[in-house]
């Protein structure tokens, strides 16, 4: 995905950011365990969120102090191997490998290299995440290829377009069972929609350079890449509604140790995102490493 | 059968006013308001009968076997619309979560008036198709403005502000509240974080 799904971090307590970024860390040393370095690349926030909420109640939480490639004099606190890691960085994993199989077939020039070279270094280790979760992988494959049709087709429903990709997020939900399943899924369906939605309002200018399909502009009639005040409350009032419903959904879900963390995500982080999108304060350099709070304090100017 | 007081979160100890606390911010949360047209109306539901449960059997322990005061419990049940003749089937359906029926019987309607966008929207809603539902729900308001249902689904597609959050950094009996204090103690443990690792 996209990295736009992260915790307001502000608001974060300092040891829920500790633990955030031990989460953060073991889904990094997962990727690499199980997918070497290629694996460690894909490495992104919405996917250190699936862990979370995959994490079932009762499994404990290890952490060790760890040094990587990255951090090499410091030791970082990172989380244990435990099985929601291992499962978010299987479906990482996939889903980076089907993205750039459509972005060598879609993309031109430099960006149509990069994606063949993400192809060709993710092949072996997506060979072995697509034979652990069979399910996952199809329902990528079918949900991106739907998708493309859809797009192909110059789609005028934001709906239509936003559901693929959101169904394909809430199949992430397959294998849980119980009552976390239907909640999850309907959190994961609108968290998918709010992603896809957000994305495509922040790309509206780079879209109508290229001339490629945009869903927003293709509803909405965006002509010259920056859209009306009209537009701009539609699509915010869309996402908003989104992240209410994905708010309720994630009020069922039972308690786990990463709830605080996910509360401030739902709640916060989610609500702030869709916001600087819509206001077009969102920047492309927030998707990066999460800015230390301090950092943060002094951004902001307080 | 679970611990009651495990249900609505609050410790054995805690006094009457802490028990009707929580039970009131429970039971906001999981208001069937909060869940009309939600595909997980049901689950919403049974998390609230479970806090009723819980609320009746510790006001009932407490006040030494007697029979408790059932709190918000009555009238939560069924959400009751108007029904016209028509469509009263339909909204079963949606309600029901039958959406594919509801559709198939949407779109089998000869007539386009304002119950029937209404209806559309709601289905779209339940899908969580909401760009869709709001301009159906936008046709319904225009044909009939008068409309107190049509307007309200309107309003709920339409508003701007973020989901709300009851729960602040938990419940104040537990942490005591935010002082100078742990203030400081962040300020340094910020500071360190800022010199150490860098």
């Amino acid at each position: 995905m996209f990295g736009y799904v992260t915790p307001d971090l502000p608001e974060l307590k300092l040891k829920e950011y500790q633990r955030f970024r031990a989460l953060y860390c073991g889904l990094c040393h997962e990727l690499g365990l199980r997918y070497g370095l290629p694996g460690r690349m894909i490495l992104n926030y919405d996917f250190v969120f699936l862990a979370a909420l995959l994490w079932d109640g009762d499994v404990p939480c290890g952490y060790r102090m760890r040094r990587c490639a990255v951090h090499p004099v410091c030791r970082r606190c990172v989380c244990e191997s435990s099985p929601a890691l291992t499962t978010a960085a299987g479906y990482s994993l996939i889903l980076a490998y089907r993205k750039a199989e459509d972005g060598v077939e879609d993309s031109r020039g430099a960006r149509r290299l990069g994606a063949r070279a993400a192809r060709v270094a993710l092949g072996r280790p997506y060979r072995r995440a697509a034979a652990a979760y069979p399910d996952f992988d199809r329902q990528v494959s079918d949900r991106l290829r739907l998708l493309k049709d859809l797009e192909n087709g110059g789609c005028e429903s934001i709906d239509e377009t936003a559901d693929q990709f959101a169904r394909l997020l809430a199949s992430a939900s397959g294998g849980v069972t119980g009552n976390a399943q239907r909640p999850l899924s309907e959190l994961l369906y609108h968290v998918g929609r709010i992603v896809y939605i957000a994305d495509a309002y922040a790309d509206l200018a780079e879209d109508r350079k290229k001339g490629e399909y945009n869903p927003v502009a293709a509803r909405f009639g965006v002509a010259d890449g920056k859209p009306d005040e009209e537009t701009r409350q539609a699509v915010l009032a869309t996402l908003m509604s989104s992240s209410r419903l994905a708010a309720a959904a994630f009020e069922l879900m039972p308690e786990s140790r990463w709830t605080p963390i996910c509360e401030n995500i739902v709640y916060l982080g989610i609500p702030k995102m869709i916001r600087e999108v819509t206001d077009g304060t969102y920047r492309a350099k927030n998707r990066g490493l999460p800015k230390e709070p301090e950092k943060n304090i002094r951004r902001n100017g307080e | 059968m679970t611990d009651p007081y495990k249900t609505l979160g609050i410790p054995q100890n805690a006094t009457d006013e802490e028990v009707k606390r929580a039970y009131r911010e429970l039971a906001k949360k999981y208001h069937p308001d909060n869940y009309v047209d939600n595909p997980l109306a049901d689950l919403a539901q049974e998390k609230m009968k479970e806090i009723n449960e819980a609320y009746d059997t510790i006001t009932r322990m407490r006040r030494g076997g007697g029979s408790g005061q059932a709190g918000y419990s009555s009238g939560y049940g069924g959400y009751s619309y108007q029904s016209g003749t028509d469509y009263s089937a339909i909204r079963q359906a949606i309600q029901s979560g039958n959406l594919q029926y509801a559709e198939e019987l949407l779109n089998a309607s000869q007539t386009r008036d304002a119950e029937w966008n209404f209806l559309m929207g709601s289905l779209n809603y339940r899908k969580g198709w909401l760009d869709d539902a709001r301009s159906f729900f936008q046709r319904a308001c225009n044909m009939n403005p008068s409309n107190m249902e049509y307007r309200q689904a309107l309003n709920t597609v339409s508003q701007t502000n973020s989901p709300y959050r009851q729960t602040g950094y938990g419940p104040p009996a537990q942490n005591g509240g935010f002082d100078m204090c742990d203030m400081c103690t962040a300020m340094m443990c910020m500071n360190m974080m800022c010199n150490g690792c860098r």
